[in-house]
């Protein structure tokens, strides 16, 4: 193999022999310029192999034949090998996409450029402290120039203000360098190692600082890199990409050689400051509406987490290399794979990116991207998230966390914003530069952005995530959008149905229940989707196909890494599909922020529970030590809830169900609601009932239960939009199911599951129907409909019976929850939760009956008279649905029998008596058929009886009706629908306040007002920058020193 | 299971026995309340002679389906609250259907009729209908309320759930009945009794004298026979669960005569008292005054 000394060799041979070409000779000059970059990165890429898979072993390298301190020496290890190739490699690729600006500022350039990939690998090669500073001013002299290829004016002045800065920055390190020599007399980095800096209040502990402290600036922390953000802003893209994931990670591992020298005192230091870095970098950027200074924001804050992991590495042992790398080279890929791609995008604004739209195959790349700098799996920032809140836990070093997760949450919103926007702003006319090459060298980027997570959870102690059937079962679909949509619908009815047969005979009662409304039920939401599967519906399979797949992960999951893995693929996917929706992107946006800011508490909560045990089981959540049970049940809880939208977490859910596409919203209501439940019954069957500080935990959930179950009832009859009606009445319904949980009885938790199943029936049913009539009218408000029930009989037929079963009127399957939850309630000694349910029941009737009457029922206006039935592949799963609902009133016990025997084993009181067709519980009984025969015998009797005597009866015209002592004519003006329930709402509206609206409201603003606070720090002026680099030297010193005991 | 077919010609004459007692019995209550406001009113048979006559008038309209069938429901919710209660404590004879379930089933079974009604007179497309039934849902939803927690309130009383175990815990003397050993609840219920019986000061969701009658408006001659019928039969239904739950139920006919007559008589009182309230009135009215004493009701049970 070719010594790794040759890529230093090429590159400065390169180099200079560019520089020697005539300025004309721009293609040829050009042309050794990628090769010398195609070598350099080939034999990187060979020794990272090497290391990686083949079992090479590290070793030295004597540039002058002699041992040092007479000669430097470079050190090749793992870590060296992989970040070499990294840097090489985008430098190759960024060259590739600068090659027009290359090719016009000619051979110098080149030369440059090449002089900076080559100093970026000697930083990262070199064990020597002097050569390490001379790279270092090499990097400052070229990114000065470098910055100049561009065609932004602000260039020229940030590339100014940055030497100014760097400067500074370099006198500081030299003095140090100068200092340290003096105390080790040496200027090797093994030489020093080892606490030969002596008491951190020493001379040479002084000048290691400055050392240190310069090395810390290189990674532009927070609040001083003004002068670096000026450069991520103006430079030309393909420079910022080596910028951002070259320079940095250099940089980074500068420090990390470094702070051996120094020895544990100065770890603390690393790891505030980039905390620091990484929630305030990312706090500002909230506001940021540039798409490369968001970028350049959010390189800084990766950086500063990776410094916080440096920091940390006496804690995270010798794993803090796989968790600083997972999460350096997530950053490196998807920073340097965005910077490519805004080459591609001519506006600076972030909705500018929609253009990226005429190409579906950037919007894959831009989500994957986001997704990798977001933490999702299955990428390596998703492992390294995992390990270092885990190992931060099991320290107790509780603040780190929040923090670390508070940062994340803030990336994840401004990420999703801007994904957000760029989905859903106006599409501009197709880019003009749009450069073959540039796509090219992004689209590689994300696909090796997938195989690099392949491979590091393949390495990963916690198991594989992609290699999980189900995920690459979805992840397949991407492969397949180039066909129609009919077929890739079949494909996925199949593949659900498929997966169902499967997990069959492995799932306990408990996971069958969910599994059926998973797989089969998802499977019939898709029969809808038949209606819409015209052209190839690009992203709506993939984002589907990753949701079923997190949902069915999640129910098989044994132990937490992979039930928070499964989380977060069902998050992420039913995100893409909310998108969709035409209006939805502020909506998308809150839930993801409200999913992730979930996710994190349950991530909190795992890493609280497992602290160093790995992996840790579910069932182990039963072992959790006594004084951290009831905080990992909080965590866990809270983040369960913000996925069943219960009260005060729940502002994400109108908007996102109803702004969701016809076939989306059974998706995300009938089947991803569940989630959520499913995790609260994970919870409660392994920890029971927990008490913090003597409230028990458990009460409060019954509270919020029924105070979701009362304002999402309330809010639900004041709605105009039909499917703003359906979400909140959502809202309402998880409620119960939270309820009947918390109740903490066999009874509770039968009836939470009677809701699970016959939500997803007759909330499927709903929104599709609603869907329909939307599709038909053209809108979702209600007053502007009416008197559709003889245009749509079959869509009427299937919302009577689905609200009959909702208001749990007998004889249908909602009687049956209802009556599982008086016997339930009976066995509990909570009673004063109980009132606020009573108090939610009968509102249900408002909102359903407003639902079929002002659409229904009432008077037929005039621009609908042509309207014709639902199309046919809406109506087909209504109609399963209408089946279900009977089926399932008739013989509950098919589905319930099985789980009360389940859950009995975890109950001390008995369940319920199946005995023949009556279910008898200890208080009272009911049975189901003799219900439906009696009334039915009844009703048809009757009707009998008025057909006998009414059966000449003719249907009238619309208006023959007598009012006022004239006949209407408008039907605007005589359907009675808009403010239906005006007296209640005269009563009650103080409970429709959107009090917590206006909290989160309050919150987010907040949040930006800091932001835009903070953001008066970067002036502009380069003369504040460099003396708010030394500013921040003195102050981390004297905070460093007032630190000291 | 093995199905006693004797108990459904019992059934039908308990039905018999109760819409003839429900005929007399809702005249009889507005007699009275007109003379306490000085006026003759109407005469006792008044109620069948109204049935007679719209049985026998024949139309030749119809609003639509749901219009056609909003009576079926409305009676058939009558007929069947009325069956799913035991009408006569310790009566193999009178006990009905109430195998099919047992005190939440009738509660549950009280909306039925309603809201099927309320979609048959949606459908008629007369805004006063949709008006009354705005206000009548929004009223039930408040006035519902006392009652469920009293309901609750004596089933943990009792620890159960079915009629005839409630009134049997209340046999062996007056001082037995729910009336006064959970006084709490029975005020609580009987506060809502009022909210349901469609009398002043809760009368506003039938309102005769601004609107025509509510949601019925458009509802003539054999659909209007229907819910007349119902009217005669529904609140005697809803009674029987009252007398049941909090006045130590009934054994014999006459009792169960007496106990109803005394039951309704609680409503024809206030309401010859007391002005209508507006519907945002009578729900706060339910929610500030009845509903505390439900709450008491179920805390020191």
């Amino acid at each position: 193999m070719v010594s790794p000394l040759h890529i230093l060799v090429v590159g400065l041979g390169a180099a200079f022999f560019v520089g020697l070409l005539n300025h004309d000779a721009r293609r040829t000059a050009f042309a050794i310029t990628l090769a010398a970059l195609a070598a350099m990165t080939l034999i990187a890429g060979s020794w990272a192999w090497a290391f990686l898979f083949g079992g090479a072993t590290p070793f030295t390298i004597l540039t002058a034949g002699a041992p040092p301190p007479f000669a430097i020496n470079l050190g090749v290890a793992a870590p060296e090998a992989v970040l070499v190739a990294l840097v090489c490699a985008v430098g190759l690729l960024s060259a590739l996409t600068m090659r027009d600006a290359l090719e016009r500022f000619g051979h110098r350039a080149m030369a440059v450029f090449l002089v900076a990939v080559m100093a970026l690998v000697g930083i990262i090669l070199t064990r020597d402290v002097f050569n390490l500073f001379v790279f270092f001013e090499l990097i400052a002299i070229a990114t000065g120039g470098l910055v100049l290829i561009s065609d932004d004016e602000r260039a020229v002045a940030a590339g100014f203000k940055y030497l100014v800065a760097s400067q500074v920055v370099s006198i500081a390190m030299l003095i140090g360098i100068i200092f340290v020599y003096h105390a080790t007399a040496s200027l090797n980095l093994d030489d020093m190692n080892g606490g030969s800096i002596g008491p951190v209040d020493s001379g040479p502990a002084l000048a290691f600082f400055l050392l240190f402290i310069a090395l810390v600036i290189e990674l532009k922390p927070f609040p001083i890199n003004g002068w670096a953000l000026d450069v991520y802003q103006s430079a030309h893209p393909g420079f910022s990409a080596l910028f951002s994931a070259g320079s940095s990670t250099a940089a980074l591992w500068a420090v990390d050689k470094v702070i051996g020298i120094g020895g544990a005192p100065w770890l603390p230091m690393a790891a505030a400051i980039g905390l620091v870095t990484f929630v305030g970098s990312n706090l500002v950027a909230l506001s940021q509406t540039d798409d490369r200074r968001l970028l350049g924001y959010s390189s800084v804050a990766q950086i500063g987490l990776v410094l916080t992991v440096i920091g940390l590495r006496d804690l995270i042992g010798e794993r803090h290399l796989a968790v600083g790398g997972g999460i350096l080279v997530t950053h490196a890929v998807a920073k340097a794979g965005l910077f490519w791609l805004s080459g591609l995008v001519a506006s600076r604004d972030l909705a500018g990116w929609a253009v990226l739209r005429h190409r579906p195959i950037l919007i894959f790349a831009f989500a994957t991207f986001v997704a990798m700098l977001a933490g999702l799996p299955p990428f390596p920032g998703f492992y390294a998230k995992w390990e270092l809140v885990h190992a931060l836990a099991a320290d107790g070093r509780l603040a780190f966390v929040a923090a670390i997760l508070l940062g994340a949450l803030f990336e994840a919103v401004y990420l999703f914003r801007w994904f957000g926007r760029a989905i859903k702003a106006p599409l501009p006319e197709e880019n003009a530069a749009a450069s073959r090459i540039t796509g090219a060298v992004v689209v590689a980027t994300a696909l090796a952005g997938w195989a690099i997570g392949w491979t590091w959870g393949a390495a990963s102690p916690y198991g594989n995530v992609m290699a999980a059937t189900p995920l690459l079962v979805a992840l397949a679909f991407p492969l397949l959008e180039w066909l129609p949509a009919r077929v890739k619908n079949t494909l996925a009815i199949l593949v659900l149905c498929l997966g169902f047969w499967v997990g069959y005979p492995h799932f306990d009662p408990l996971q069958m229940i969910f599994g059926a409304i998973i797989l089969i039920g998802g499977a019939v939401i898709f029969i809808a989707s038949f209606t819409f599967a015209q052209g190839r519906r690009i992203g709506f399979y993939p984002s589907a196909m990753l949701m079923y797949a997190g949902l069915t992960m999640l129910i098989v999951a044994p132990d937490t890494f992979s039930f928070f893995a499964a989380w977060e693929v069902l998050t992420v996917g039913s995100y893409f599909l909310i998108l969709r929706g035409k209006e939805s992107e502020p909506h998308a946006l809150s839930y993801v922020v409200f999913s992730l800011g979930g996710a994190f508490a349950i991530l909190a909560g795992f890493a609280l529970a497992a602290q160093t045990t790995a992996p840790f089981a579910l069932a182990a959540l039963k072992q959790v030590a006594a004084d951290h049970a009831p905080w990992v049940f909080l965590l866990l809880a809270v983040g369960f809830m913000t996925k069943t939208a219960s009260l005060g977490l729940h502002i994400w859910l109108p908007g996102a169900h109803a702004e969701a596409e016809t076939d989306v919203s059974p998706m995300v209501s009938g089947v991803l609601l569940k989630a959520g439940l499913f995790g609260l019954f994970m919870l409660v069957m392994h920890m029971g009932r927990q008490s913090l500080h003597g409230v028990e935990l458990t009460y409060v959930m019954l509270w919020i239960g029924a105070g979701s179950a009362l304002i999402g009832n309330v809010m639900a009859a004041f709605q105009e939009d039909a499917k703003r009606l359906l979400a909140y009445s959502s809202i309402g319904q998880m409620g119960y199911a939270v309820f009947g949980i918390a109740l903490m009885n066999n009874l509770g938790w039968l009836m939470a599951l009677m809701f699970v199943i016959n939500h997803y029936i007759y909330k499927s049913s709903l929104f599709l129907s609603i869907g329909g009539v939307a599709k038909r009218t053209g809108t979702r408000e209600m007053y502007r409909m009416g008197g559709l029930i003889k245009l749509m009989p079959l869509s009427f037929v299937a919302v009577l019976v689905s609200i009959i079963a909702m208001s749990g009127v007998p004889p249908l399957s909602g009687f049956g929850g209802r009556w599982i939850f008086y016997n339930a309630i009976l066995d509990t000694d909570a009673r004063l939760p109980m009132v606020v349910i009573f108090l939610s029941g009968p509102i249900a009737f408002l909102y359903l009956f407003r639902l079929i009457h002002t659409i229904f029922l009432g008077q037929l206006k005039d621009e609908h008279r042509r309207v014709s039935e639902a199309p046919v592949w809406l109506l087909v799963p209504q109609m399963m649905y209408v089946v279900f609902l009977l089926g399932f009133a008739l013989f509950p016990g098919l589905a319930l029998r099985r789980v009360d025997a389940f859950i009995g084993g975890f109950m001390p009181e008995r369940g319920l008596d199946w005995e023949g067709t009556t279910i008898t519980s200890a208080f009272g009984h009911w049975n189901p058929i003799a219900i439906m025969v009696v009334v039915g015998v009844i009703f048809v009797t009757l009707f009998l009886w008025l057909l006998f005597l009414e059966h000449r009866a003719q249907m009238v015209k619309q208006f023959n009706i007598a009012f006022a002592a004239e006949r209407p004519h408008r039907p605007e003006t005589t359907h009675f629908a808009w403010n239906f329930f005006a007296p209640y709402r005269r009563a009650v509206g103080v409970l429709a306040e959107p009090v917590f609206e206006r909290f989160w409201g309050a919150t987010t603003g907040a949040l930006h007002d800091v932001a835009g606070f903070v953001r008066r720090l970067y002036t502009g002026d380069g003369q504040v920058y460099a003396l708010q680099v030394v500013a921040f030297v003195v102050i981390v010193q004297l905070i460093a020193m007032g630190m000291r005991p | 299971m093995t199905f006693d077919w004797m108990k459904i010609p019992y059934a039908l004459l308990t039905l018999i026995i109760v819409v003839n007692y429900g005929l007399l019995l809702t005249a009889l209550v507005q007699k009275i309340a007109a003379r306490a406001g000085r006026r003759h009113g109407i005469p006792i048979w008044q109620n069948y002679i109204d049935l007679v006559k719209n049985y026998a008038l024949r139309t030749s309209i119809s609003h639509g389906v749901m219009y056609y069938l909003g009576p079926v429901f409305r009676l058939t919710g009558g007929v069947g609250l009325l069956l799913f209660v035991p009408s006569l404590y310790g009566s193999e004879m009178f006990s009905n259907l109430s195998f099919a379930g047992d005190l939440i089933l009738a509660l549950y079974f009280v909306f039925f009729g309603t809201l099927g009604m309320a979609l048959g007179a949606g459908e008629s497309g007369h805004p006063y209908s949709a008006i009354g039934v705005s206000r009548g849902l929004s009223q039930v939803t408040a006035a519902e309320l006392p009652l469920a927690l009293a309901v609750f309130s004596v089933a943990l009383q009792y620890q159960t759930l079915s009629v005839t175990d409630i009134v049997a815990a209340q046999q062996g003397g007056i001082t037995n009945w729910t009336l006064f050993t959970n006084p709490l609840a029975v005020t609580a219920a009987m506060f809502s009794f009022l909210g349901s019986m469609m009398r002043p000061p809760f009368d506003v969701v039938l309102a005769p004298q601004e609107i025509p009658i509510g949601p019925p408006t458009e509802y003539h001659s054999s659909y209007l026979a229907l819910m007349q019928t119902n009217r005669a039969l529904f609140p005697v239904a809803k009674m029987v669960i009252y007398m049941n739950l909090f006045f130590g139920g009934a054994t014999s006919w006459p009792i169960f005569f007496l106990k109803i007559f005394l039951i309704y008589m609680v409503s024809a009182l206030v309401g010859v008292v007391f002005p209508r309230f507006r519907v945002e009135q009578s729900i706060r009215w339910f929610l500030v005054w009845a509903v505390p004493v439900g709450v008491l009701a179920i805390l020191v049970v």
